[in-house]
């Protein structure tokens, strides 16, 4: 079973998987997992996040690194550096930063 | 209400979980772990620090004190190394505990919370085990004395005891009658006589016969 950080609950420190992370809480530390990372509407992460594909429509502080791809969804909010081969910012997403990707 | 959150099978968290909503932990935790509700350890689950919740239901590794304030159920294949503190406790057997248990509820931190989690959820999982217990041990040792077919010698037995001197009491008169004078006879060494089993001390007035 993946692991789920629910609305409400808060983590700080490092957290570190090799399943799907989805964080619909407050995460202040650092994600790292070989799989996807979904951050939702009402997630909120201080921390780097390093996973294959990365999905966020919360607020990220912080660099996001995938093997694969990063989505940024619209009511996202990402301060920080993107380094994956693929990278998409909708419409209605706020993004500050570099983009990194690995040509 | 808070959404019910998961820390999944390989998954490792190395520092503090806290906040609202229930909180299923079946890979690693190495910090402390502080929800408001109810904490679930799955069989695989590692945590090496305080746990504290609403109700814990422990089935896997803790090295820490659990706390929970409405009550601690440690299930079969649980280990914990900790203190175990809340209203109610149940330990399944086949788990492990070393530490402090205690099941005071500490009623002026706990009673307001329980309260509101009583009347948000009714059924308690660990509820039944503590209150059915005692209600077993202490049906038990009255159930056998009663179905043994004669009564009559038990009271025989502590009366020789407490008073040898006046052996003819209204309680035992059916006995008292024959064996009064040899009675007396055994009555320097008795109270060794009533622990014995009920056949040998026939079979000991048997053979003094």
């Amino acid at each position: 079973m993946a692991t789920v950080i629910g609305e409400g609950l808060s983590i700080e420190g490092d957290l570190t998987s090799d399943e799907d992370v989805a964080v619909h809480g407050t995460l202040r530390g650092k994600l790292t997992t070989e799989d996807t990372v979904v951050v939702g509407a009402t997630g909120v992460v201080q921390a780097d996040i390093s996973g294959s594909s990365v999905n966020i429509a919360g607020q990220v502080t912080g660099d996001v690194t995938a093997s694969e791809r990063v989505d940024l969804q619209a009511g996202g909010r990402l301060i920080g550096d993107v380094r994956a081969a693929r990278f998409t910012i909708a419409d209605g997403a706020s993004f500050k930063g570099n983009v990194d990707m690995e040509i | 209400m808070a959404t019910a959150s998961v820390i999944g099978r390989g998954t490792v968290v190395r520092g503090n979980v806290r906040g609202q909503g229930d909180l299923e932990i079946l890979g690693r935790v190495e910090g402390d772990v502080s929800v408001d509700g109810d904490v679930t350890l799955g069989q695989e689950a590692v945590v090496r620090g305080n746990v504290s919740g609403a109700e814990i239901s422990v089935a896997g590794t803790v090295q820490g004190d659990l706390r929970g304030t409405e009550g601690v159920l440690l299930e079969r294949g649980a280990r914990v190394v900790g203190d175990l503190s809340a209203p109610r406790i149940g330990v399944a057997p086949g788990a492990l505990v070393r530490g402090l248990v205690r099941t005071d509820g500490e009623p002026g931190l706990v009673a307001p919370q329980a309260q509101r989690r009583a009347a948000a959820t009714p059924s308690l999982r660990a509820a039944p085990m503590p209150a059915q217990r005692p209600f077993v041990a202490k049906e038990a040792p009255r159930a056998i004395p009663a179905e043994r077919p004669t009564p009559i010698e038990r009271s025989p037995a502590p009366e020789r005891v407490a008073a040898p001197a006046q052996p003819e009491r209204p309680t035992v008169v059916e006995r008292a009658e024959q064996p009064a004078a040899r009675r007396e006879k055994e009555a320097p060494p008795p109270p060794v006589v009533p622990v014995l089993a009920k056949g040998a001390k026939a079979k000991k007035k048997r053979r003094e016969n």
